[in-house]
């Protein structure tokens, strides 16, 4: 239904994005120009700010790069139009990822300042260098030569913009709705949890940079053939709040949002261009209404306009079906050495000492249990061994191979998945895309196909999904698979966190208290998981304080308190440890005398009878 | 701690007996609390009477720790009725609990770090003026933990665990509260400074000031309260006086899974 | 030597003015831990209204200030109380909020005051003084010392008071400050209110010394940004080090680079926000990648 409507739309644009030019006057038509051109830069913007999360206010500088780059290289080197379009745009991504390095240290503000002043800089570096023209810019610059075609007419022009569009939009599209786009959703949504999932997020970072360089080259490019002169005010700070303006309004999670975004605020400033800065009060109050009301913009309208008509009656997100275990033997156990070996391990935080020369083993193919009164270190140590914390002394071996200080991507395609004790599930992303990115095992050099061999790109897509199903209907997430986290109900969302884990085929699973806020039901499924994970050859650590659970389940248990392990043995022997029973129920300086482990053991003996 | 004299003892008792406020019933019923889509709390319903000292205690994850944040305000609650005295809770906003007479020694410490002990115990006199009564207050608190008295000048994140613990009991005391809520101040402590914590707790017990403890420690636990609930799984699964928990079974269940 | 000295008191001077800046921007992030990227245009909005209560209205030009700080910190507060819902769910938006507003402001200036600028001309005695052949301009000592007076008044703020306390705390640990009975949504706005008072000074006092125009709030605000950072951001003695140094370099640097000085001093701030994020004093929080 949806499909057909959509397609509808689509042949309707299509129709009226080719006689537009019979419409309109000629004045129009020049703003249907401009317009298409920020389409472009705004989708760069898009991929960058929304898709990936990135504060970039850079996105202008990329314009004026692309702009000034096609400008020099024809009027200063006479160079023809095209081959110096294709150098602007490689010149305008390389501008893309030196802004970008930034990213790699700092986010958010800090992120924001930089590329705002690097913007800036831009501006300031044109407006002075003789070979850009300084302040008046360069003049005259040529029409593109298409054949007999004279692309001075602003109505032929669109029609070139039009095929630019029509090539590199749906790009944009192919590219965050596949997995690289999906991947950097990820990483906007949980930058910790894409790590831990394979992303390699510092070079996800600048490969947006880079797309935005090139869509923003693309556009400057474009302004240059159409308009003929460049210069300085036309790559200002202005420019960057319209461009921000039309991403935010229109919806910055969404490429249709943003493309919608720039049309509406075409017509707006249209309507007031007498008004220039009445037009530019408009659009930064808008920013700000949408932001504190409609953070999704115009795109998330449809969305919410549903929430609110369908206040009052519960919306059934389609229950979870059972636990459908498969095969056994999905992997071969590699018995020569322990699956996860930790030796001295010491982690410290200001003057905290979290982990004091903590040793642990994990033999492959064991379900071992760590566990410890609150504040003990088990979850510092798994932050450790998993790539989130750096030791301050201590070693870890993965199957034999020193991972000590690895990064947490580098790990998890080593065969490290772990879940997360606050549930660290991507937000914005439906059920099977979670899944989906953990499915994806390529690292990111993989992505030249989706420039060179695009073919592949769609393969693949198919194939990942095709696994994503088995893996949907193996944890009975089927019904819930196009649902995103926050519809479904908590014990649900822990289930898509393991099976996101599982996704990445992972040798050693790391669940980080699985059970907290589980009920009896649920618990018991999560044993049976377990138990199933474990017989298709992933080695399972767990963080535990349900103790039933961890004394029925694990193989070993290893106890943890004031970040020294206290105990590690099998779990009746554990359980019977007097300092671990201190731990828990004691702190005094004498034991109650009823309480010695040969009572203890006494009392289970006779609950034993009685059931 | 053992080598204190008796009158160093009794000067401390006089300390905390100045810092306690006159106490009122805290009666909850049918507390609920909701982290999005999960159910922490099922309908938990207690009283602490005016002087009386209630401990929580249950495995982690129980909703021990949800349960007093309800109580302060802190995280979103549902109650059927939540009162302190007259007041209805329900009604009132976390800022103003201290105001109340309710003090808060929050998990996990959370002393300010960059500010000196001093400036904490002073904050935690925010609502009233900073006078001679309230440097008054501060001297009572250093007669309680001597320690802090030591390091009064000293930046609040360069103390350990057990300092700070002290600290955050000590900003609690400094608005006279008439019921202190304590969240887990074992947690990360030697034995030797849970000791001194207890002490503390007992001697406020002994001026007459309410106590609800959590704790997941629970001799600790025993050692500090009258009446004791058990948690778990956001519900109340037994109530009942120190001795007759101190040696129930379930308690053992509960802890350690067998 | 007297061009050097000279040179040196100008520069102190216009540092005066961005070390003003960069307190304003300061306080806003040690508090809420936000960046505030409006503030620029909200000195711009101090410069206009203090030069147009000066100039137009003809008060005296100590009242005219007055004017301007009091109703630049009304806009601080709406501001804030705007864009308090998203304090503690989206930062980012937030940011993005405070860039709205910042676009607002501008639009609303050119409305008001129109695109082009006005040049606002030196208060009081304007006859330079001559101390041992070194000719100072008595406003540049003026501004000095108002800038050495809000940064002590800052220092007592934070310090002294139990406002400023409490304001500390609420950035440290809001949990733990609303449970010693601090509001914390108040606290923020009274922040948000001198950061803009703060703001409003460095944009009146600029006034006889820059150009007012609507680029001034692009000028000015970065690098208030810069000197902000560049002596750690939220550190208050670093803001005023972070402005002396950037007033000084602007005013030496001027002869040196030409029109290249701006693009050199962005450059130089990017590198510093890249390799050493915590500036020269280091900071209070910093979120890296």
């Amino acid at each position: 239904m949806r499909r057909l409507s959509f397609g509808g739309l689509g042949v309707a644009a299509v129709v009226v994005a080719l006689v537009l030019p019979y419409l309109v006057n000629g004045y129009l038509m020049y703003v249907i120009d401009i317009a298409v051109i920020f389409m472009l830069l705004a989708l760069g913007l898009c991929l960058s700010l929304g898709i990936a999360g990135q504060i970039n206010l850079g996105q202008v500088a990329f314009f004026g790069v692309g702009a000034y780059a096609s400008a020099i290289f024809t009027v200063k080197l006479g160079w023809n139009f095209w081959p110096a379009a294709v150098l602007a745009v490689v010149v305008a991504v390389l501008a893309g990822l030196l802004i970008g390095i930034p990213a790699l240290r700092v986010q958010s503000h800090y992120l924001g300042i930089v590329t705002l002043g690097l913007a800036l800089a831009f501006t300031a570096l044109v407006g002075n260098l003789s070979i850009a023209g300084q302040a008046e810019g360069l003049l005259g610059l040529p029409v593109p030569p298409l054949g007999g075609v004279d692309l001075s007419s602003h109505y032929l022009y669109y029609y070139l913009e039009v095929v630019a569009l029509a090539l590199f939009a749906p790009f944009a599209y192919f590219v965050v709705f596949t997995r690289f786009g999906r991947r950097l959703r990820a990483m906007r949504d949980d930058s910790l949890a894409a790590a831990s999932t394979g992303v390699e997020v510092p070079l996800a970072r600048m490969a947006s940079f880079a797309l935005a360089g090139f869509f923003g080259g693309i556009a400057g490019v474009l302004y240059a053939g159409l308009v003929r002169y460049v210069s300085p005010p036309s790559f200002n700070i202005d420019t960057m709040f319209l461009l921000l303006a039309m991403v935010i309004i229109g919806g910055r999670f969404s490429l249709t949002g943003t493309l919608v975004g720039v049309i509406a605020l075409t017509v707006v400033r249209e309507e007031l261009s007498d008004y220039a800065s009445v037009a530019q009060f408009v659009y930064g109050g808008l920013i700000v209404l949408m932001v504190v009301f409609a953070p999704t913009g115009l795109a998330g309208a449809p969305r919410r306009i549903r929430q609110l008509l369908s206040r009052g009656t519960t919306a059934a997100a389609g229950g979870t079906g059972p636990f459908v275990p498969a095969a056994a033997g999905r992997q071969t156990v590699t018995a020569d050495h322990p699956a996860l070996e930790v030796e001295q391990l010491s982690k410290r935080f200001r003057g905290l000492t979290a982990l004091d020369s903590v040793s642990v083993r994990v033999e492959a193919g064991e379900i071992h249990g760590i566990v410890g009164p609150n504040g003990s270190g088990k979850t510092t140590l798994f932050n450790t061994v998993s790539g989130i914390y750096t030791c301050n002394g201590g070693r870890v071996r993965l199957f034999g191979s020193d991972v000590t200080d690895a990064k947490a991507y580098r790990l998890s395609h080593l065969g490290v998945a772990r879940t997360f004790q606050n549930l660290r599930l991507f937000g914005r992303l439906t059920v099977r895309d979670n899944i989906l990115v953990a499915l994806d095992r390529s690292r990111i050099w993989w992505s030249w196909r989706y420039i060179l061999w695009p073919v592949g790109v769609w393969r693949g897509e198919r194939e990942l999904r095709r696994r994503a199903q088995d893996l949907l209907v193996e944890y009975g997430l089927e019904a819930v698979a196009d649902s995103v986290p926050g519809e479904l109900p908590y014990g649900t969302q822990r289930r898509v966190e393991i099976a996101r884990a599982m996704a990445a085929s992972p040798r050693l699973l790391l669940l980080d208290e699985p059970a907290a806020g589980l009920n009896q039901q649920e618990t018991n499924q999560l044993a049976e998981i377990a138990r199933s994970v474990r017989d298709q050859g992933t080695t399972v650590i767990l963080i535990e304080h349900n103790m039933s659970l961890v004394m029925s389940l694990c193989d070993r248990v290893t106890v943890l308190a004031n970040g020294t392990v206290i105990a590690d043995d099998v779990p009746e022997v554990v359980a019977n440890d007097p300092e671990v029973i201190r731990a828990y129920l004691g702190g005094s300086r004498e034991l109650d005398p009823a309480i010695t482990p040969a009572a203890i053991a006494d009392e289970a003996a006779e609950q034993k009878a009685v059931r | 701690m053992i080598g204190m004299t008796r009158r160093a003892a009794g000067d401390r008792q006089q300390a905390a007996d100045q810092l306690t406020g006159t106490p009122v019933p805290l009666v909850v019923d049918g507390l609920q609390v909701r982290y999005g889509g999960v159910r922490a709390v099922h309908g938990t319903s207690f009283e602490v009477a005016p002087g009386e000292a209630v401990g929580i205690i249950g495995a982690n994850g129980a909703g021990k720790t949800s349960t007093l944040k309800a109580v302060l305000g802190l995280v979103g609650r549902q109650a059927t009725t939540l009162r302190y005295g007259d007041t209805n809770l329900l009604k009132t906003p976390a800022s103003a609990m201290v105001r109340l007479g309710i003090g808060y020694v929050p998990e996990g410490r959370h002393v300010f770090p960059g500010l000196s002990v001093e400036k904490n115990l002073l904050l935690g006199a925010y609502v009233r003026k900073w006078d001679a009564t309230t440097e008054q207050h501060a001297d009572e608190v250093y007669e309680l933990f001597p320690v802090l008295g030591e390091m009064r000048g000293r930046l609040a994140g360069a103390l350990s665990g057990g300092q700070q613990q002290m600290l955050a009991m000590g900003r609690a005391l400094m608005a006279r509260p008439s019921l202190i809520v304590c969240d887990e101040p074992s947690m990360g402590l030697s034995p030797i400074l849970v000791d001194d914590i207890l002490g503390a707790l007992q001697r406020l017990h002994g001026t007459g000031m309410s106590i609800l403890l959590v704790e997941q420690n629970a001799r600790l636990c025993f050692e500090a309260v009258s009446r004791c609930l058990v948690m778990e799984h956001g519900n109340v699964v037994k109530t009942g006086s120190v001795d007759e928990l101190r040696h129930d079974p379930d308690v053992r269940r509960i802890y350690l899974g067998i | 030597m007297q061009v050097f000295l000279q040179t040196f008191i100008g520069g102190l001077s216009l540092g005066a003015i961005y070390a003003l800046v960069a307190m304003g921007f300061s306080i806003v992030y040690r508090t809420m831990g936000l960046v505030n990227f409006a503030h620029g245009s909200v000195v711009m909005v101090g410069a206009y209204i203090a030069s147009t209560f000066y100039l137009t209205v003809a008060l005296p030009f100590a009242v005219a200030m007055v004017v301007a700080v009091v109703v630049t910190a009304l806009v601080g507060l709406i501001i804030e109380g705007v864009l308090r819902p998203l304090e503690t769910k989206d930062v980012d938006l937030m940011l993005i909020g405070t860039i709205g507003f910042g676009i607002v402001l501008n639009a609303a200036v050119i409305v008001i005051w129109g695109a082009t600028g006005r040049a606002v001309p030196t208060p009081g005695f304007s006859r330079p003084l001559n101390l041992g052949g070194i000719i100072i301009r008595p406003y540049d000592l003026v501004v000095i010392a108002v800038g050495a007076v809000a940064a002590v008044a800052m220092w007592w703020f934070l310090r002294g008071t139990k406002a400023g306390t409490a304001m500390q705390a609420v950035a440290m640990d809001p949990e733990a400050a609303t449970a010693v009975g601090i509001r914390v949504g108040r606290s923020n706005a009274i922040a948000f209110a001198i950061g803009a008072a703060l703001a409003a000074l460095a944009g009146g006092m600029a006034g006889p010394v820059l150009y007012v125009s609507p680029a001034l709030s692009g000028v000015i605000g970065i690098k208030g940004f810069a000197a902000a950072i560049l002596g750690g951001f939220g550190n208050m003695p670093g803001a005023i080090v972070g402005g002396l140094l950037f007033g000084l370099i602007d005013a030496f640097s001027a002869g040196w680079f030409h029109g290249f000085a701006d693009v050199v001093v962005y450059l130089v701030f990017a590198v510093i926000v890249v390799v050493r994020p915590e500036g020269i004093f280091g900071e209070q929080t910093v979120s890296r990648a």
